[in-house]
């Protein structure tokens, strides 16, 4: 367990633009994604804005055969592995392909064909089921058809692990390439937006009425956004022969769970101080060696109070610059942690913390430095990702710039 | 892989519930089946479906293990997975009278698998959704839509605070977790985690199987590894074993019912790339083979193959082709799936299961193919996905 693993190419789809410079300037600009909803009516749900991805094309990144037997969420997911997989440089006819591993997060998948698919069967009775629809739900579609994109034929896996799928999948992947049973892997995560997640948390109260405010005393909730983000890693031997250009070195991750409650995280932040500090530890860093959080902030009430006390209690009186940028492009559930992985790769490229947005009125139950608004730069040698999900989940990692961390510590007892 | 120790079982089944109980069934493998699927089903509850054949885990109450407390919002794959983990927990003496014995909490996750976990709370509010209004959906189970908030109850019904996984990869699911596991427990993120797999009937699952003409109609044969089978019947069910590595179980005088030895996985496409639906012998030689080398064991070591084969031809020729290739024709190989059913995520959690009570001496359930030369000391489970994935574990009777 002692190889490097480095982030060589990096493709996005999101609210605020397709590919990683635009989602990146978007971002930089401090720009919102939110407006109203076109995929579906939200008349009588009491709210109606999200940050929907409304200038995506799938027959722009998709051969027609994919386009047929996919869905919007594996669609997105297949762009933005192509554009990662051209950002790196990767010649995908050169990869062994026992030794590319596809490790993908999610939330709910291919949530547009079962809704499709369970629509037609409660108004029309089976009859009305689609067959050919059929074999495309699965969640474990989803890595399945970003495999046959780039020709792996190694692990292919889903991690639905709700909203801190990306870190989940983004760890578990550098987890492979260290343990040397891959050389490079896709991972990431994609996630769509759906009428019934939307109801679903409408009805948890999580909905903000117009804007997110992550940290803000009058935040309201949450905007529910869409996208993916598609991390290419690769084993520091591999990306060096082949003279690709390192991004950023994944540092270590921790993981923990609340055991609290299915949707509240622990009043104490008891789960994501220790997966913070093992994200910290097994990257071979102390707290004080952190440059800035990209936080999960995803201005409930609870979520953002507790991340605070977390801040407090794995930095101390030393106030790290924090930010959420689901401010911009919403909350996008599984995705949401790899979109902002792709975030935390370019901080450690640019030394620019992206902003929180709308944010107005300090919130002494969120004592934190937050980037209110506009962008900020700084010190950037090792960035934090953080992720609460539903299910008591905590999931924590860093990244780095190449040449900063220590060697890797041998994990193996 | 380092050799991890397996300490302890719980399962949820239809050949019933708690490892002895589980093990009794299999004794008689032939008869526990038969009587799975011989009685009406209630799990399918629309006429349309009166004549299906299912392995259903019957007069299932989640309130003999968990109390009557607190159980309202949990779907049934949920309570099924609480008390697999309960059982596990108890097993293995991590857990005595409810209190964490050795280990502390922290140090303590579970890895789960499963396909289709949470279409029963999907459909139920869909149901609402769809025919009445969003509006109307019950925010306190709409949490249950997510595939990870059976694991999730796990933490929070047991107070397991280490990692908390759940892998999603088809049928391949139950033998992915392995990895999950073995690399959680290398990487120190964990000292025990609980490791296995869980799905449960419900009727868009049987519905859409059935439309894709995987589950064999009325009275058509039913049948793993024959020619003339015209599909598989569908059961369901959750396993859990206790995985620790063998240093800290020895430590903590655990006792180990067997070793978890090696793990492979391996994909192939199908060819035109219209296809979706694909079974690939080349992806099982090579999951077979890099298990093997992953467990440092010839194939000529392996006394018993838990195979995945389901009575679906497509796939369980691919399998025996494939397997063939590694082993020849004659490895003894027995499939579970015909004595309980496909469950997809779980199947290879129950082929784990199934393995700790024929390592420990039984005899084997009717062999499929070949015959056994010696006693069981070493069994390979395998798992085939329905896009071209397989994955592979090799469990061993412990040293």
């Amino acid at each position: 367990m002692t190889r490097r693993v480095f982030v060589t190419g990096m493709g996005v789809v999101s609210s605020v633009g397709l590919g990683r410079q635009a989602f990146w300037t978007a971002l930089v600009e401090g720009r919102s994604g939110a407006r109203p909803v076109t995929s579906f009516d939200t008349t009588e749900l009491g709210r109606d804005r999200a940050c929907e991805v409304t200038d995506f094309r799938a027959r722009d990144h998709l051969t027609t055969a994919e386009a047929r037997r996919v869905g919007r969420c594996s669609a997105f997911a297949i762009a933005a592995t192509r554009m990662a997989v051209t950002d790196a440089g990767l010649d995908t006819s050169q990869l062994d392909p026992a030794r590319t591993s596809v490790i993908l997060g999610t939330t709910m998948g291919e949530v547009d064909v079962i809704s499709e698919l369970e629509s037609a069967w409660l108004h029309g009775g089976e009859q009305a089921v689609d067959r050919a629809k059929l074999a495309r739900y699965g969640t474990t579609l989803l890595p399945i058809h970003v495999a046959r994109a780039v020709g792996a034929r190694g692990l292919v896996q889903t991690l639905p692990a709700a909203c801190a799928a990306g870190n989940y999948a983004i760890g578990f992947a550098s987890d492979q390439i260290r343990a040397g049973r891959a050389d490079v892997v896709i991972t990431g995560a994609s996630e769509i937006l759906d009428k019934v997640q939307f109801a679903g948390f409408v009805r948890l109260g999580a909905i903000a009425p117009e804007r997110i405010q992550p940290f803000d005393k009058q935040r309201k909730g949450l905007l529910i956004g869409e996208g993916a983000g598609i991390l290419v890693l690769e084993s520091e031997e591999h990306a060096r022969k082949r003279g690709a250009t390192l991004l950023a070195e994944v540092g270590g991750y921790g993981l923990a769970c609340d055991a609290h409650h299915i949707t509240r995280p622990h009043p104490t932040g008891k789960g994501n101080i220790t997966a913070m500090r093992a994200a910290i530890a097994s990257s071979g860093l102390t707290p004080d060696q952190v440059d800035f959080v990209n936080a999960h902030g995803t201005a409930t009430a609870a979520n953002d109070q507790v991340e605070s006390l977390v801040m407090h209690e794995v930095f101390g009186a030393r106030r790290v610059p924090i930010s959420s940028i689901k401010s911009m492009i919403g909350h996008c559930m599984g995705a949401a942690s790899a979109l902002e992985a792709v975030a935390c790769v370019e901080t450690t490229l640019t030394g620019l913390y992206p902003p929180t947005i709308h944010y107005e009125e300090p919130d002494p139950e969120c004592d934190v430095a937050v980037v209110a608004n506009k962008v900020q730069s700084g010190k950037h040698d090792v960035v934090l990702n953080n992720s609460l999900a539903f299910g008591g989940y905590d999931a924590v990692m860093t990244f780095a710039r190449p040449g900063v961390l220590p060697p890797p510590p041998g994990a193996d007892e | 892989m380092k050799p991890l120790a397996i300490t302890g079982l719980g399962v949820v089944s239809p050949f019933g519930v708690g490892r002895a109980e589980f093990a009794r069934a299999l004794e008689n493998a032939e008869e526990s089946s038969a009587r799975a699927f011989s009685a009406a089903h209630t799990v399918l509850t629309d006429a349309r479906f009166a004549n299906a054949r299912l392995a259903e885990v019957r007069d299932f109450d989640a309130t003999v293990f968990l109390g009557d407390k607190g159980l309202r919002n949990l779907d049934r794959a949920t309570k099924m997975l609480v008390v697999a983990a309960k059982l596990a927990l108890e097993d293995a003496g991590l857990k005595k009278d409810g209190a964490f014995t050795s280990l502390p909490s922290e140090r303590i996750g579970i890895c789960a698998a499963t396909a289709y976990g949470s279409l029963d709370s999907i459909t139920e509010i869909n149901r609402v959704a769809e025919l009445e209004h969003p509006r109307y959906l019950n925010p306190s189970r709409f949490p249950n839509t997510v595939i990870n908030a059976a694991a999730g109850y796990v933490s929070i019904w047991e107070g397991l605070e280490g990692p908390n996984v759940t892998v999603v990869d088809g049928n391949c699911g139950g033998a992915d977790v392995v990895l999950t596991a073995e690399t959680h427990l290398a990487c120190g993120r964990a000292d025990a985690l609980l490791v296995g797999g869980f799905e449960v009937l419900n009727e868009p699952l049987y519905l859409a199987f059935e439309k894709l003409g995987i589950v064999s109609q009325g009275n058509e044969m039913s049948s793993p590894g024959v020619v003339a089978s015209r599909g598989t019947h569908l059961g369901e069910g959750a396993a859990l074993v206790a995985v620790e590595s063998l240093r800290r179980a020895r430590e903590r005088g655990a006792h180990v019912l067997a070793e978890l030895v090696g793990y492979g996985t391996a994909f192939e496409p199908p060819v035109s790339a219209a296809q979706l639906v694909h079974a690939s012998d080349e992806a099982v030689e090579r999951a077979v083979r890099a298990a093997l080398l992953d467990a440092s064991l010839a194939s000529s070591e392996i006394d018993l193959v838990v195979c995945a084969e389901s009575g679906v031809n497509l796939m369980d020729l691919a399998e025996e082709e494939g397997l063939a290739r590694v082993f020849g024709s004659d490895v003894a190989t027995v499939a579970a799936k015909g004595l309980w059913g496909e469950t997809f995520g779980a199947a290879a959690a129950l082929g784990m299961a199934a393995s700790l009570v024929w390592l420990a001496g039984a005899k084997p359930a009717p062999l499929l193919r070949g015959e056994l030369r010696r006693p069981v000391r070493t069994v390979l489970v395998t798992t085939m996905g329905y896009y071209g994935n397989v994955s592979v574990v090799i469990v061993k009777r412990a040293s």
